[in-house]
C-alpha cells in the first residue's frame, strides 16, 4: 500500500503532502488541549511496536500465505485518534527514510491512506459508535473487523484515484478499482481479525487502556469533528486548486522551453499547436485526459530511435563519471 | 525471522554510513533535505514518454554517491522494496499502451515500453536520492531541520522517540519470536489465532516500558517539553552549494542531454 514517489505527479504528492500536513496540524492542535505529558513517550513507544509489529509475519489457516498488522485502528483504540495519528505519521516518515518503504514526496498520500483514513475517519465515526454502549466481546471484535477493512478500502481507493491522477499507469480506472479493492477485502478480513484478537487480550489484561479512548476525554459531540472534515476539505480544494493551476501550466512552459533550447525546428510548428490544445485540456479538466497522447510525442521528442541510444550513452556517461571520481578519490587517498 | 534482523542491519548500517565525514556528509542538512526534494519534484515531473531528458538525473545521484562513500548494496536492497509496485504499474502500460513509437528494424517499440522505462527510471532515482539523504544526514539532524521548517514540536518529539525506541522494540519481538518459534516446531510463523496475545503482550509489555520511561524522564527534569541543542547555521560555502546545485538540477530539466548525444551520435 506505500506509494512509491515515481507513481505520482508532482501536483497530487503536493495536493496529498498539504492535506497531510493540515490532518496533522490539526491533530497536534487537539492533542496540545488534552494530552498530558505522561502519553508522549508512550506514542514514541506505540510507534516503534507498530513498526516493529508489523514484521511479525502470521499464518493464515487455509491458505498457504502470511499476513502482517497494518495499526490504524489499533493504535487509535489504544492511543485515541489524534495521537495515533501523529504516531503512524512518525512511523511512515521514518519507513520512507530508512526503508524506501514509500516515497518521500508521496509521503502526504501515504499519510493520508493509511493515517487519515483509520485513525481520524473511520475510527470516530465507525468504531467508537460501535462500542460506546459498553465493550462486549462481540461488539469489539464487530467494531475491529469492521473498521479495519472499511479503512483499508478507502486507502486502496484512494491509492488508485491518486495513481490515475497523476498519470502514470495506463491501467484503466475500472481494472485498477477491480483488482485493488477485493485484495483488500480479503486483507482487511484477516487484520481485522487479528486487531480485534490483540484488542481483547489487551481489554482483558488491561481494560481501562481500550475504555479510555473509547469513551473519549473530550470529544463530546460530532461537532468538532465536522468542523474538521470542513476545514480540511476546504484547505485541500484551495490548496489542491492553487497547486494543480501551477502544476498544469508550468510543465507545459518547461516542455516549450525545452523545444527551443533543444532545437528542433522541424517540431516546433506542430508542437506549439499540440501544446496549447494540451494546455487548455489540462487545464479544464482536473484528471489528465489520455487522449491527447500523440501530441505528447510530439512535444516529448526524445521518442525515437535517436533518443533511446542518447539515453543510453547519457546513463552510460553519468555511471563514467561516478567511477572517473571514484578512482580518482582512491589515488589521491593511496597518495595521501 | 529475518525481516527483523534485517531491518536492524539497514538501520545500524545507515546510522554507520550517516557517521563518515565526506565533503557531502559536511553539507548543511538543510541544504541536502532542499535538493533531494527538489531532485525527486523535477523528476518525477517528467512526462511518461519523456525519458531522453531524464537520464540527464543519473549524474545527480551517481556523483553524489560516490563523493558520499555510499556502497551500493543498500540501494539494491531498497529497491528490492520499492521496485515491485512500480514495476506492476509499469508493466500494465505495455499491455495496455500498444501503438508503437517508431522502430528499431523490424522490432517496434511501443509508448507503453517508453512509459515502462520511465517508470522504472524515476523509482531507481527518487530511491537513490532518498538513500543519499538518510545515509550522510544523521536522523537527529533531519529532525532539527523539521523543526526549522516549523513542523510541530510534537510530531517531530514523535519522529525521535519512535526512531529511538525502534531498535530496542525489534530486539524484543525477535527473542518473544525466537521464543514462540521454539515451542511450536515446524511452524513457518506465528499462528494467526495467536496473534492477539503475541501482539497484545507485547503491547503490555510496551506500556510497562513506556511508564518507566516517562519516569526515568521525569527525574531528568522533563516538563513535557524537548530540550534541543541548536543546529549549526548555514555558512557561505552551504549557500553556494544550495544555489549551484540547484541551478544545475533546473538548468537539466530544460536541457535534453540524451537527444543532443543520440543526434549527434547518429
Amino acid at each position: 500500500m506505500h506509494m512509491a514517489d515515481a507513481l505520482v505527479s508532482p501536483a497530487v504528492g503536493g495536493i496529498m503532502l498539504a492535506a497531510s500536513a493540515g490532518a496533522i496540524a490539526y491533530s497536534t492542535y487537539k492533542c496540545k488541549d488534552d494530552l498530558d505529558e505522561k502519553k508522549i513517550p508512550l506514542m514514541g513507544v506505540m510507534g516503534a511496536v507498530i513498526f516493529a509489529g508489523q514484521m511479525i509475519n502470521f499464518t493464515i489457516p487455509g491458505t498457504g500465505s502470511s499476513g502482517h498488522i497494518g495499526g490504524g485502528i489499533l493504535l487509535a483504540a489504544l492511543l485515541g485518534p489524534y495521537p495515533a495519528f501523529l504516531t503512524l505519521s512518525a512511523v511512515l516518515l521514518i519507513q520512507a527514510l530508512f526503508f524506501a518503504d514509500g516515497g518521500l514526496l508521496a509521503l502526504g498520500a501515504n499519510i493520508w491512506n493509511m493515517g487519515f483514513y483509520a485513525c481520524l475517519l473511520i475510527y470516530p465515526l465507525v468504531f467508537r459508535p460501535l462500542v460506546k454502549k459498553g465493550i462486549t466481546k462481540g461488539r469489539l471484535t464487530l467494531a475491529a473487523v469492521l473498521s479495519v477493512v472499511l479503512a483499508l478500502q478507502l486507502g486502496a481507493f484512494s491509492v488508485v484515484v491518486e495513481t490515475l491522477a497523476s498519470g502514470v499507469t495506463e491501467l484503466p480506472f475500472t481494472a485498477f478499482v477491480a483488482l485493488m479493492q477485493p485484495i483488500h477485502l480479503a486483507i482487511g478480513l484477516v487484520e481485522g481479525l487479528v486487531t480485534a484478537g490483540i484488542l481483547l487480550f489487551v481489554y482483558n489484561m488491561r481494560p481501562e487502556l481500550i475504555e479510555a479512548s473509547a469513551h473519549n476525554q473530550k470529544l463530546k459531540s460530532d461537532l468538532p469533528l465536522k468542523k474538521v472534515m470542513a476545514s480540511l476539505l476546504i484547505f485541500a480544494v484551495v490548496v489542491g486548486g492553487g497547486l494543480s493551476l501551477f502544476a498544469s501550466s508550468n510543465p507545459d512552459g518547461l516542455e516549450w522551453a525545452m523545444e527551443n533550447v533543444a532545437g528542433t525546428a522541424e517540431l516546433e510548428s506542430t508542437g506549439d499547436v499540440y501544446d496549447t490544445a494540451e494546455s487548455v485540456q489540462s487545464s479544464t479538466a482536473f484528471m489528465p485526459d489520455y487522449s491527447l497522447k500523440s501530441s505528447e510525442d510530439g512535444s516529448a521528442v526524445g521518442t525515437s530511435l535517436s533518443g533511446v541510444i542518447g539515453g543510453g550513452i547519457t546513463l552510460l556517461l553519468a555511471a563514467g563519471t561516478g567511477a572517473l571520481i571514484y578512482f580518482v578519490k582512491k589515488r589521491k587517498e593511496k597518495t595521501a | 525471522m529475518t525481516g527483523i534482523s534485517e531491518s536492524m542491519s539497514t538501520i545500524n548500517s545507515l546510522e554507520e554510513l550517516a557517521d563518515k565525514k565526506t565533503i557531502i556528509h559536511q553539507i548543511h542538512p538543510r541544504v541536502k533535505l532542499i535538493l533531494t526534494l527538489l531532485y525527486i519534484v523535477l523528476v518525477i515531473s517528467y512526462k511518461p514518454y519523456d525519458i531522453t531528458g531524464l537520464t540527464f538525473y543519473a549524474f545527480y545521484p551517481i556523483i553524489l554517491m560516490v563523493l558520499g562513500e555510499i556502497p551500493f548494496m543498500p540501494l539494491f536492497k531498497r529497491l528490492l522494496i520499492a521496485l515491485p509496485f512500480s514495476f506492476f504499474a509499469g508493466l500494465s502500460n505495455i499491455f495496455f499502451d500498444r501503438q508503437a513509437a517508431f522502430f528499431i528494424g523490424s522490432l517496434p517499440i511501443t509508448f507503453g515500453l517508453i512509459s515502462f522505462f520511465s517508470i522504472m527510471l524515476k523509482t531507481i532515482f527518487t530511491v537513490m536520492a532518498v538513500l543519499i539523504l538518510i545515509a550522510t544526514t544523521s536522523m537527529p539532524k533531519i529532525a532539527y531541520q523539521l523543526l526549522s521548517f516549523k513542523l510541530p514540536q510534537m510530531i517531530v518529539e514523535q519522529i525521535m522517540l519512535t526512531y529511538r525506541y525502534i531498535s530496542v522494540l525489534l530486539q524484543e519481538v525477535s527473542s518473544m519470536y525466537t521464543a514462540y518459534i521454539l515451542r511450536s516446531p515446524g511452524a513457518k510463523g506465528i499462528k494467526m489465532q495467536d496473534m492477539g496475545v503475541f501482539v497484545g503482550q507485547l503491547l503490555l509489555r510496551s506500556f510497562d516500558r513506556a511508564e518507566n520511561i516517562y519516569m526515568a524522564m521525569k527525574c531528568r527534569g522533563y516538563d513535557g517539553k524537548f530540550l534541543y541543542a541548536k543546529p549549526q547555521p548555514m555558512i557561505k560555502s552551504d549557500w553556494m552549494i544550495l544555489l549551484m546545485t540547484a541551478g544545475l538540477l533546473f538548468l537539466m530539466r530544460f536541457f535534453d542531454l540524451g537527444l543532443f548525444i543520440g543526434n549527434f551520435v547518429r
